[in-house]
């Protein structure tokens, strides 16, 4: 479902972009002029900079295109455990998105091309994800 | 046709876990640049500083403070930060200057100091560098960022963990020979394969450490240079590019295009290719890295570095020297002197100081350091003047 905007009423695109996140879906761009898209937190159109946009909603669903096992965590991530980082490309969406997998112990675990969903949004650990 | 640029000197601190404050740091090597130049503070017209992380000991703004201890508080300077590529992004912009004609000589010094606040904090301050919303909030290390990019250029080329090693051994084996080299240490594949896992699939030793340091240039116009009589290096090209901030974002994960433009603008201003080239600084944060970067610039077909450099093509004596300083993998990566410190090297190629690690009867010389994955990249074509 889409719905147009007006881009200056709009006051934090990354609060929308996490909202939506948290329903398990992901947000993005479609620009009114060319039809490219993109996510949800960029102002301009790379292809033609119109700020015109239309929401479109993608179900989280896709694949992973590579991802790491962080032995080593950063602060805030020390307590999860062996966990992956992985960049997936959206399914019928033009782009890649990435997030965080817990309990993720092997590169066996997660082969390249493997399914895996969005199932939502915290603080802690940003964009959450699962193996579908 | 802007106005020609030259190095006539240079000056580094060791790279290591060092005791000196940030300020002092920088100091030290900037004066040991200024009598490599041969000149005097005072003929300084204006100061660039690159650094990152000041605020971690207790300095930023720190250009006032820099020009003010070299005895000329009365000379502007600016301090500029583009991540782990700051140095090369600085000494674009003190180039363009004198190029342009704004001033005849300029101190361009880059400086970090990190080690101090340990490897957990490092680790996280570091990671502000990425995109953070999409990785450094999701979990991903810098460590983790390239290795999620090993693992793509792996998958696709058929290339392996243990190619990945020889670009670490080999850069241990030119650091040994540098004395300000922050881990000067000879390794094997086995000692590179054995070690611990960081991020699947690099290991520590694919990894570069975190180093404090720093290095400087005086920059000058040809003029200049010729009147103080001393040896001097030619800048003959010059580079900058941008990719995408987020490794999710690049159309080819295994493509850095900051490089490749960075390096095609230089490449043209200079009026060379890449065979030209007799010996290359590039960014080896970690191992991968230099996979990717010898490609990019252009040195290797796309997919076919990892096997030149087990073959030993990127050694000293090899067809392509690359990283004979030792690299950031050896050298170490203080992240705001990075950029210069390569320069520093090929300065000390060209002007016969560079002892056991000299590469013979090189000419042509290249520098490459970007930020974060990436995300900035400038490349610079060093002559040697004869």
């Amino acid at each position: 479902m889409s719905e147009s905007r007006d881009p200056n009423q709009i006051t934090n695109r990354r609060s929308k972009f996490i909202e939506a996140a948290s329903r398990g879906k992901i947000l993005a761009n479609k620009c009114a002029k060319c039809n490219h898209s993109t996510l949800e937190t960029v102002y301009f159109c790379e292809k033609c900079s119109s700020d015109v946009f239309t929401i479109e909603e993608y179900a989280g669903l896709g694949n992973v295109v590579t991802f790491t096992i962080q032995s080593v965590a950063p602060e805030g991530f020390t307590d999860a455990g062996l966990y992956a980082w992985v960049v997936f490309k959206v399914d019928d969406a033009p782009f890649n998105v990435s997030g965080f997998l817990k309990d993720t112990h092997t590169p066996s675990d997660l082969p390249i091309g493997s399914k895996v969903q969005v199932t939502g949004f915290d603080e802690k650990h940003g964009l959450l994800l699962e193996r579908v | 046709m802007p106005n020609k640029v030259c190095v006539l000197g240079a000056g580094s601190t060791r790279y290591g876990k060092l005791n000196e404050s940030v300020v002092e740091l920088a100091l030290d090597a900037s004066k040991e640049a200024i009598t490599s130049a041969g000149i005097t503070p005072k003929e300084i017209q204006s100061g660039y500083i690159s650094n990152v992380f000041g605020v971690s000991d207790k300095q930023v703004h720190m250009a006032p403070v820099i020009m003010s201890n070299l005895g000329i508080p009365y000379t502007p300077g600016l301090t500029i930060e583009s991540a782990c590529g700051s140095g090369s992004v600085m000494l674009r912009e003190a180039f363009a200057n004198v190029a342009a004609g704004f001033y005849d000589c300029v101190l361009a010094v880059g400086v970090e100091k990190i080690t101090q606040v340990g490897t957990v904090q490092s680790t996280t301050l570091f990671s502000y560098c990425s995109d953070f919303f999409y990785e450094g909030g999701n979990g991903a290390s810098f460590p983790g960022l390239f290795a999620s990019i090993a693992r793509a250029y792996l998958t696709r080329y058929k290339a392996t963990e243990e190619d990945l090693a020889y670009v670490a051994v080999k850069n241990h084996e030119n650091g040994i020979l540098n004395p300000k080299a922050h881990v000067r240490k000879k390794i094997t594949i086995e000692d590179v394969m054995q070690s611990p896992v960081v991020a699947s699939p690099l290991k520590l030793y694919d990894c570069c450490p975190f180093s404090d340091g720093a290095s400087a240039l005086i920059l000058c116009s040809e003029e200049f240079a010729k009147k103080k009589g001393k040896s001097y290096v030619e800048i003959i090209g010059s580079g900058r590019g941008a990719s995408p901030a987020a490794v999710q974002s690049r159309e080819d994960i295994t493509i850095i295009p900051s490089t490749v433009n960075a390096a095609r603008q230089a490449y043209e201003m200079a009026k060379i290719t890449p065979k030209d080239v007799d010996f290359a600084e590039v960014h080896d944060c970690f191992t991968i890295a230099e996979v990717i970067d010898c490609e990019d610039l252009g040195f290797f077909k796309k997919g076919e570095a990892a096997e030149a450099i087990r073959s030993g093509a990127t050694r000293r004596i090899g067809e392509i020297p690359i990283n004979p300083s030792g690299g950031l993998k050896s050298k170490g990566h203080p992240i705001g002197a990075t950029g210069i410190g390569q320069v520093v090297e090929v300065f000390e190629q060209f002007t016969g100081k560079a002892g056991d690690r000299t590469i013979q009867d090189a000419q042509i010389a290249l520098t490459h350091n970007f930020g974060a994955t990436g995300a900035s990249a400038a490349v610079h074509i060093f002559k040697k003047v004869n």
